[in-house]
């Protein structure tokens, strides 16, 4: 496994969002974190990222523990984070968000990795542009760059899609299809366009009031499953 | 100035052109002051009510070394520097960063630690006021034109743009500048793409604390050293942060208009009732504008 939980439970003050949270995603797969709004997703993401008030249980990363981890630690080991709505740093340039990622690198190198540039053309001609500026389909394309200049192994995308015109959608699943399937990074996200999900994902976990109830290969992810946990 | 009169009836070219010139070196006297205040209010939302203390620890660490180990007075600038930097940094380990998410603790614990670096100071070197030799070429005036002004003031306003400069490569062209922007706009963001936000405060705090007593060693020049004088350079100092807005380039601004304000409206009345015009001015301004000249719009922590 290169990133599992076993048992982890996850605080905001003195509520529990993660409930006795486990599961596991191996190395060069793509696993979509399914679930209506409000169930732990993001919390989720936050949890392996230790960027929750507390919790309690076995985060591990290449078998490492990393539960009791400060954030800045664990994001060394090879996590590219694009949290819910991007997090871009608007007062910075596009070049300095994509430096900022460049800061959890292993071998610490000051540039901007090739590929961020050959992936999103827009953002190699506007590298000195304030990212405050950018439509919110360049900032998720920015918040992704950023993530690849950790180098990372894996990359942990919240709703990579959310927000995004419908033609852009498409364009940013053939983006991580082939960052998956070409550079071998794994994926775990979350996603509400179950088209999205079944075309990129190996499997599948369904997130109901904050724990696992359902999860498995993605051909497991039938109609009864999604009218289950995903239909209002 | 013009005794019996409060204000000057005739109009002097010359004099006025002078005073401009004496605002420049007010404004970078409060400048340096204020650069220490600066960094740590902008970068770590502290508001260092020590800020004044650490001036006067500058003051005498460059006494000390002057008279105890005869070191140059220029060389004793970046000593002094470095001296109180690494007294800030105790400083920070010890008491600050356990109360960053506590602004008005910060400022209780801060003025706690002025009035224990006050009366510490009073105890290892008596209450007397204490005086800094300088070099012979700092204790005249030079004269261009009709414009005439003491070299201690133009080493002040020389090391002042140099150290402004110096910030602002620190801050905008380099790696642990993007680190401090970052943490101070997006903490957790920076903290997920592996910036140690514990680590950048602390080094922030020191480099303020260092500036502050940089600040002290090139102001003894021209001041009387003693344990309370932090408290003259405390509320300039936080005008032009306040001013300013809390970043380098507003306190840059805040400065020399402050230190330019002062300066005319002295050469009009007086210093006090100029200093009064200015107070008026800025309570009038900060109703107007609270969030200061150049108000980083990075939410506060």
């Amino acid at each position: 496994m290169l990133l599992s939980m076993d048992r982890v439970t996850s605080y905001y003050g003195k509520t529990a969002i993660l409930k006795d949270f486990s599961f596991g995603v191996q190395e060069g797969k793509c696993l979509c974190v399914l679930g209506r709004n409000g169930v732990g997703k993001t919390t989720l993401m936050r949890t392996i990222m230790g960027l929750t008030d507390r919790s309690v249980g076995d985060i591990t990363i290449m078998g490492k523990g990393i539960g009791a981890s400060p954030t800045h630690v664990r994001a060394k080991l090879g996590v590219g984070y694009v949290p819910q709505g991007r997090g871009i740093l608007s007062e910075f340039t596009v070049r300095e968000n994509i430096l900022l990622g460049t800061f959890a690198r292993a071998d610490r190198r000051p540039e901007i990795p090739e590929v961020c540039l050959r992936l999103f053309p827009y953002l190699k001609e506007n590298l000195d542009r304030r990212a405050g500026l950018l439509s919110g389909g360049q900032k998720q394309q920015l918040a992704i760059a950023r993530a690849l200049a950790v180098d990372p192994k894996i990359l942990l995308l919240d709703e990579p899609t959310e927000g995004i015109q419908p033609n852009i959608v498409h364009e940013i699943g053939e983006t991580l299809k082939m960052l998956n399937r070409e550079l071998g990074i794994t994926l775990l996200l979350t996603e509400q366009h179950i088209r999205v999900a079944r075309r990129l994902g190996d499997e599948f976990l369904m997130v109901d009031n904050g724990r696992v109830v359902a999860g498995g290969p993605m051909a497991e992810l039938t109609d009864a499953v999604i009218n289950r946990h995903l239909t209002i | 100035m013009a005794a019996g009169s409060l204000f000057l009836t005739q109009f002097n070219w010359s004099a006025f052109i002078n005073a401009l010139v004496l605002g420049l070196s007010i404004a970078s006297i409060w400048l340096i002051a204020a650069l220490g205040l600066t960094i740590i209010y902008g970068a770590a939302g502290v508001i260092n009510m020590a800020h004044g203390e650490l001036i006067m620890l500058g003051a005498y660490s460059t006494y000390t070394l002057q008279t105890s180990f005869g070191i140059p007075f220029l060389l004793c600038i970046p000593l002094s520097f470095l001296i109180v930097g690494a007294i800030g940094l105790l400083l920070e380990r010890v008491l600050i960063r356990y109360l960053y998410k506590r602004p008005l603790d910060t400022m209780l614990a801060t003025f706690g630690v002025s009035l224990v670096l006050i009366q510490g100071t009073r105890i290892i070197f008596g209450s007397s006021p204490k005086y800094v030799d300088v070099p012979e070429f700092l204790s005249g005036s030079l004269e261009i034109g009709f414009v005439n002004i003491a070299t201690v003031r133009i080493l002040i306003f020389v090391v002042t743009v140099a150290v402004c400069v110096a910030l602002w490569f620190l801050f905008f062209r380099s790696r642990f500048g993007i680190q401090v922007r970052a943490v101070t706009q997006e903490k957790e963001m920076a903290a997920s793409f592996g910036v140690n936000s514990g680590r950048v405060y602390m080094m922030t705090f020191a480099l303020g604390a260092g500036l502050a007593g940089l600040a002290g060693a090139i102001l003894c020049a021209m001041a009387t050293v003693l344990p309370t004088m932090g408290g003259n350079y405390l509320v300039p100092s936080f005008l032009v942060v306040v001013v300013g807005g809390g970043a380098l380039a507003g306190s840059v601004a805040a400065g020399v208009g402050t230190g330019e304000l002062q300066s005319i409206f002295a050469y009009f009345t007086n210093d006090t009732f100029a200093r009064f015009v200015l107070f008026i001015l800025i309570v009038v301004f900060l109703r107007l504008r609270p969030q200061g000249l150049f108000a980083p719009s990075a939410k506060r922590r």
